[in-house]
This record gives C-alpha cells, structure tokens and sequence, in this order.
C-alpha cells in the first residue's frame, strides 16, 4: 500500500513529506548513536587519559584540567616508541611484500599452469592451512637458532613470507580470469612469465591488495614470534615494545595511553582509508571455508 | 593450454612455484616433520643446553600420557572451552547488529559532503575549545553530548556506513595495545570501570537490603521458573521440527545436549553444587541415546545447512542463558545477606571468578562488531525481498518472519562463523593472557595456547609442549571436519 502512495505521490512530494520520510528512521539514528558511542567510549578514555597528569590519572573524572600535550614527546623520551613503529613497519612491509609476490608466483603456477602432480601439491598446500600456527613454531623456533637468525629482523621476516593461505586466496582469485585473456596472449607469443606479468598480474589487483592489507595488518600486530625471537630492547615491534613499556613503567598510566593512543590512532585512519578494499577482502577469506 | 613434454610442463610449473615451495618447505613441512618428532622426544632443556648434549631419546607416548595425567592441562583446557561460552554472545551480537544497520535509514543526506565536514569541524573545535579552556567537572557531558552529535550527523549523512565503521573499530585494533587499554580500564582502584560501577552496586545493594524477598525469594524462584519454561520451550521446538522432517538427529542431540552440557559444567565448576552435573549428564547422554534409537528420521536431515547449523547455534546461546538463570536459582538465596556489607566491586584481573569473565567481556567489545557483523550484512543483503514481501502479504508477524525467513536464510553464515569461532577459539587467549594477565590468577585465565609457549619457552620443555599443541592440533582437525561434512558445499566451492 505504502509503496502505491509514494509512487503516486512522488513527482508531487511536498517538503514536509519528504521531511517526514528524511526523519522517519531518526530515532533508529539515535539508537545507533548511542550504540556506536559505547563501542569507543574505551577509545574515549585512552584519548583524554592520555592527556592527564600522573596524578589526575588516579582520579575517576575523565576530563584532565589541562590537556598535557607534552605527554605525548614525553614517550619518546622514555622509550624508544618510534624505534619500535619502524621496526614494526619495516618488518610488516617486508613480509608483505614477499609474501604477495611468492603467492601470486605459485597461485599462478596452480591455477593457469598444467605439470604432472600439481593438484597433489596443492592438497598439501590446503591441509596445512588446517594446522594452528603454534605446532610449527617451536621447531620454528628451533629451526631460527640453528640458522643463528634469533635477534634478526630476517628471521622475523623469513618465516612469515611464504603462506598456503595467500596463495590459496590468489589461486582462487587467478580462477576466475577468463582463459580466453591468456590463450590470445600466447598465440601473440608471449612467455609464461610475460602472460604471469603483463596479463594475470594487473588483472589481480583487486586479490592482491586484498591479500596485502590483511598480510600487513596481521603482521603489525603479530605479537606472538616476535615475544620469544627478539632480545635487544632496540629491536622489538610495537606491540612487544608496549608490553615492555607497560611492565617496566605500567604505572605511567597517563604516558602508557599516550603510547596506546599512538598505535591505535594510525589503525583506525587506515581503516577509515581502506574500508571498502577491507570489506570485500573478508567476504572473499569467507569464502575458502 | 598444456603444451610442451610433460617433463618440460613441470619445470615451468615449479619454476613460479620454487620461490614459494621453498620457503614452504623450510618454514612449513620441515618444522612439521620436526613437532612430530619433538612431540615423541624428551627435549628438554634441562638435558639439551650449551652446557648438556645428552642425545635425545624418544620416549613413544610418554609425553603423552603424562599430559593425561596432568591436572593442569586439564584446568587449562577447561579454561580454554569456558572462554569460548562467550562465542554464542558475540554472534548474536554480530547478527543483532547487522541487522539494525541494515534497518537504518540508507538514504543519504543530499549534500552529504558539506554536511561530514561541518559536523567534524564543529566536533573538533569544540573538542579543541575544551581541551584549551581548562575543563569544570560539567565539560564531560558537553564532551559527550558533542560527541554524540557528531557521531549522529555523520550517521545520517553516510546513511549509516559510519555507525558500520565505529562498530568495526574494536576488533580492528584489537591487539596489545588494546589489551593494555583495558588492562587499564579493568584497575580495581582507578579504573573507570569499578569508577561507574561504584554507584551501581550501592544501588543494588541498598535494593536487596529493602525489599530482601524479592531477590532472596522471587528472583531464585523466577529465575527456576525461567529456566524450566525455557528447557521446555526448548524441547517443544526441536519436537515439533522432529515431526515435521525439518531436523535429523544430530540437531536434535546438539539442542537439548549442548544446553544441558553448559548447565552441567556450570554445576561441576561450583563447588557444592557438583551432585546437580550428574542429571545434566545424563540429559545429554539420554538426548544423544533418544535420538540415535529412535530412527524415524535420517541423523541428518536433507537441509543440513538450514537444520543442524540452526540448532546449533540456538543451543550455544540457550546454554548460557540457561547457567545464567540456574546460577540465579542457585546464588539468589544468598543475596540478602550479602548485600547487608555492601557490594563491593570485583577485583576483575586480580581474582581468580572474575578474571576469566573479564577477559570475556573484553572479547566481546572486540567480538560484536567484526567480520562476523560483515559476513551477516551480506548475507542478509542476500535475502530476496520476495520473500518478506510474501511474508506480510500472509500477515506474518517481525517475530515469525525473523524466524521463518532471516534466521533459516543466515543458516550458512551463522554455521562458518560457529565453526571458525570455535577453531579460533581453541588456539586463542594467548595474547590476552600475556599482556594482561600473565595467565593468572592461579592460572585462571591460562589457555592451552599459552600453557603450552610458557612449557616451550619459559620451562623449556619444549617436548611436552609440542605435544600439547598436537592436542589443540587434534581438537581443531575435528572442528575443520565438521566445517567440512555439514557446512554448506556450495560456500566450500
């Protein structure tokens, strides 16, 4: 009925109308404002905390007197917070860069190439993806003392560069590019690398930059390797950097939440960024069952 | 395609698959290779050192039985399946609310560009004007109602994707940092979370002190009473749907057992209250025993996705709220005269009941709005509007057509976010336990991921660890092949 009044009504549509329609789903507005504002309310605190002083940081009120500003310099000066953010870009960059690169390499071997034994291969690539990461890494572990790379940021780097899951999700990708694309390209003569490079590549784009935002974010807050393989202070990624803040000066509140504060922050304005790339990249992880 | 010798064919395949392969093998199959074989030896540091070099010698299944034997691997499995109790929560909170943000208003305001940018200027210069002027004690609800204006307007003029983005937020950035956050929310003394509490609890506690029946005698009487018309509601449901084929066995026994499970565990974990897991017990042996003997329908019914996922999950949120009203029953008696002293605020991290129910809530912020909220926005997105069209063309109620219509069509989803939930579930607590908790009180909060990095690399028995993790190994190839034989095929393709 409602649908027949509108359609009706439509070329007519008096302002008051439409600013009863505008205004009709407002107070389920509210609601989700509400809701939206209790999911950062924590956000909240961690901000204004941070700019409190030692002693306003004992207090419940949330608001400090005056915002101390120079809380935030004043971490640098107790740890080394950007040493840690680089490392942690650095390594996080490098993985990423590797880890896409081999992956697309092999998803394009598995997915366009034919050779005796692959799909073999590929159901060892698959069943590995069902073990928990933690069964590999203490022979991992291992494994890095007898290569001496303990303390290295390569032996961050080497282990996370190579992963069954991306080169699942870049195969899977890669299967759905028409054949017809890469049949055209080798009647004109091209290689198998020129058909990889110039065809299969730019036509991924969207799987690879998938793969590489989430390769990126997982590794800047991998937490796990990084706490057991690295020893010099110096050397730490941010989240061991944080944690090594937080039990030598945990009582700092107000210098911790600024620490706190400064990796949260560049997160949530990649998100902001990159939502849509981030969105679509879940839909299709959620796929691979 | 395939041309060249066979010979040749392989050598190009594995020429673009060398880089990987390589490092596949040295990071992947060869620490494989070497867990099994840790797995079987006693490694221990204390006999394999720089100092040491005793041979290693394998031990057959010894590392085995002695984690059998172990109380405190069982303590921490235990810990790591109650942590998990919060799964179901965290579910219905993704589906609740993603379908609220598809309900809201996707209608964007014209300009909606001026609008964002006026909204945030005047958001932060307010922000700004507060933080420079010195702030009274009244500037936190200016703060607040400033926010909430900004966070309104967006909300409209995005047509609600920035309701979407706030909600994410949590889980995206859910790692250390926030864990050291919290860490810092949940302080017993200057925690803004016992801060707000503080006066809630004087509330409730001078309630219970003026009207003691009602929360000494009705409430643990409503609360059984609940409990029973729930069981029974319960039971009704899975009978009818027996009768009409809609659901085999497997769901049946998944659906009074996992409650009655839960409920079980309940009464084992409080002391005193052991004898009452015996009939939780048995209901569930009697529900897998009812449903196997009487075979008047398949164990599996034709719709596998839309039945045993279904039940699935309704019997992992039924068996919370379940424990949730027994332990009213069960604690109610004793309000009154816990509340002549006052409530006090619990010590979260610090006391072993609390710290695990902490950590849960923690996880449940983080939980709510993540890329389980995302997969239920597509999939309701997914949803023909036919069908709500036919729906209320036959005068269904929202409650009939949420569950005749959204919640059978969310089947798939709801199942893979189970079955995930549960695999992630398993390895999971590590980080939680060491940023914040370092696996205490006494352990509480210890889960198998963390028994075993605290057995490999602070114990260094690296042997008896690695045959903890082929145990967690274990529990989540079982999960992987239930994802396998009843998730929905056509999803796994």
């Amino acid at each position: 009925m409602r649908t027949t009044d509108e359609t009706l009504t439509k070329p007519l549509e008096s302002l008051p109308a439409r600013v009863r329609h505008w205004s009709g789903g407002m107070g389920l507005h509210g609601v989700m404002t509400v809701l939206s504002l209790a999911m950062i309310l924590p956000f909240a605190w961690m901000v204004l905390t941070s700019l409190k002083t030692l002693a306003e940081a004992a207090d419940p009120a949330w608001l400090p007197h005056t915002a101390q500003w120079g809380n935030y310099p004043e971490v640098f000066r107790v740890i080394p917070f950007l040493r840690f953010a680089a490392n942690s870009l650095v390594v996080a960059g490098w993985v990423t860069l590797l880890q896409v690169f081999t992956s697309a390499l092999a998803a394009y071997s598995f997915a366009r190439l034919d050779w005796p034994g692959r799909d073999r291969v590929f159901f060892i690539y698959l069943g590995t993806m069902m073990l928990p990461g933690l069964v590999m890494l203490i022979p991992n572990y291992e494994i890095m003392v007898k290569l001496g790379l303990v303390d290295s940021y390569l032996g961050l780097v080497l282990p996370a560069a190579f992963s069954a899951f991306g080169t699942f999700l870049l195969r899977q990708f890669m299967l759905g590019i028409p054949r017809a694309l890469d049949e055209a390209a080798e009647i004109d003569g091209a290689s198998k690398w020129q058909i990889f490079w110039t065809v299969i590549m730019p036509l991924s784009r969207p799987g690879l930059v998938t793969l590489a935002i989430f390769t990126l974010m997982g590794n800047y807050h991998s937490f796990f390797w990084p706490l057991v393989m690295m020893r010099t202070v110096d050397k730490y990624t941010l989240p061991v950097g944080l944690l090594f803040f937080d039990s030598e000066h945990g009582q700092a509140t107000h210098l911790l939440m600024a620490a706190v504060t400064m990796s949260v922050v560049p997160l949530i304005v990649l998100f902001v960024l990159l939502q849509r790339q981030f969105i679509r990249g879940i839909q299709i992880g959620a796929v691979k069952g | 395609m395939s041309t060249g010798s066979p010979r040749r064919r392989w050598l190009v395949g594995m020429a673009f698959l060398l880089p990987n392969i390589a490092g596949f093998c040295a990071f992947t199959l060869v620490p494989l290779a070497l867990a099994v074989a840790m797995a079987f030896s006693d490694w221990d540091i204390l006999r394999h050192n720089v100092f040491r070099h005793e041979p290693l010698a394998f031990v057959g299944l010894d590392n085995f039985s002695r984690l059998l034997r172990d109380p405190q691997f069982w303590q921490y499995l235990g810990n790591t399946l109650f942590m998990m109790l919060g799964l179901p929560f965290a579910i219905a909170g993704s589906l609740a609310s993603a379908l609220l943000l598809t309900r809201v208003n996707r209608r964007r305001l014209p300009a909606s560009g001026w609008v964002l940018g006026v909204a945030t200027l005047v958001f932060v210069g307010a922000a700004l004007v507060l933080l420079a002027g010195g702030m009274a004690p009244g500037g936190v609800g200016w703060m607040f109602g400033g926010l909430a204006l900004g966070v309104f307007v967006l909300g409209v003029a995005t047509g609600g994707t920035a309701y979407r983005t706030l909600f994410y937020l949590p889980h995206f950035t859910a790692g250390v940092a926030t864990f050291v956050l919290w860490k810092k929310l949940y302080d017993p003394h200057n925690g803004p979370v016992n801060a707000a509490l503080g006066p809630v609890l004087d509330g409730a506690a001078s309630a219970v002190r003026h009207t003691p029946f009602l929360f000494g005698e009705v409430l643990p009487v409503a609360a059984g009473i609940g409990a029973v018309v729930l069981t029974a509601w319960q039971l009704r449901r899975l009978r009818r749907r027996w009768h009409e084929g809609e659901i085999g066995g497997l769901a049946v026994t998944l659906g009074s057992g996992v409650p009655a499970a839960a409920v079980g565990a309940w009464c084992h974990w409080q002391r005193g209250w052991n004898a009452f897991a015996w009939p939780a017990a048995v209901a569930v042996l009697a529900s897998i025993a009812a449903a196997t003997m009487v075979r008047r329908r398949p164990w599996r019914a034709a719709h596998v996705s839309t039945g045993v996922a279904t039940e699935f999950a309704l019997a992992m949120l039924l068996g919370p709220v379940l424990v949730l009203l027994v332990a009213a029953l069960a604690l109610g008696p004793a309000l009154p005269a816990a509340a002549t002293a006052g409530f006090a605020a619990p010590n979260w991290l610090g006391d072993y009941g609390w710290a695990k129910p902490a950590l849960m809530m923690m996880a449940l912020w983080a939980a709510i709005g993540s890329n389980n909220m995302i997969l239920y926005l597509a999939g309701l997105s997914n949803i023909p509007p036919e069908l709500y069209e036919a729906a209320e063309m036959d005068g269904a109620t929202a409650q009939q057509r949420f569950w005749h219509i959204t919640w059978p069509q969310l089947a798939p989803i709801t199942f893979f976010v189970s079955v995930m939930g549960i695999i992630y579930g398993l390895q999971g607590g590590f980080e939680m336990a060491r940023a914040m908790t370092l696996g205490g009180p006494a352990g509480s909060t210890t889960t198998l991921s963390y028994y075993v990095f605290v057995q490999a690399f602070e114990a260094g028995r690296l042997g008896y660890a690695a045959a903890v993790s082929w145990i967690m190994f274990l529990l989540v190839f079982v999960m992987s092949l239930v994802n396998f034989r009843l998730g929905n095929r056509d999803a796994n393709d």
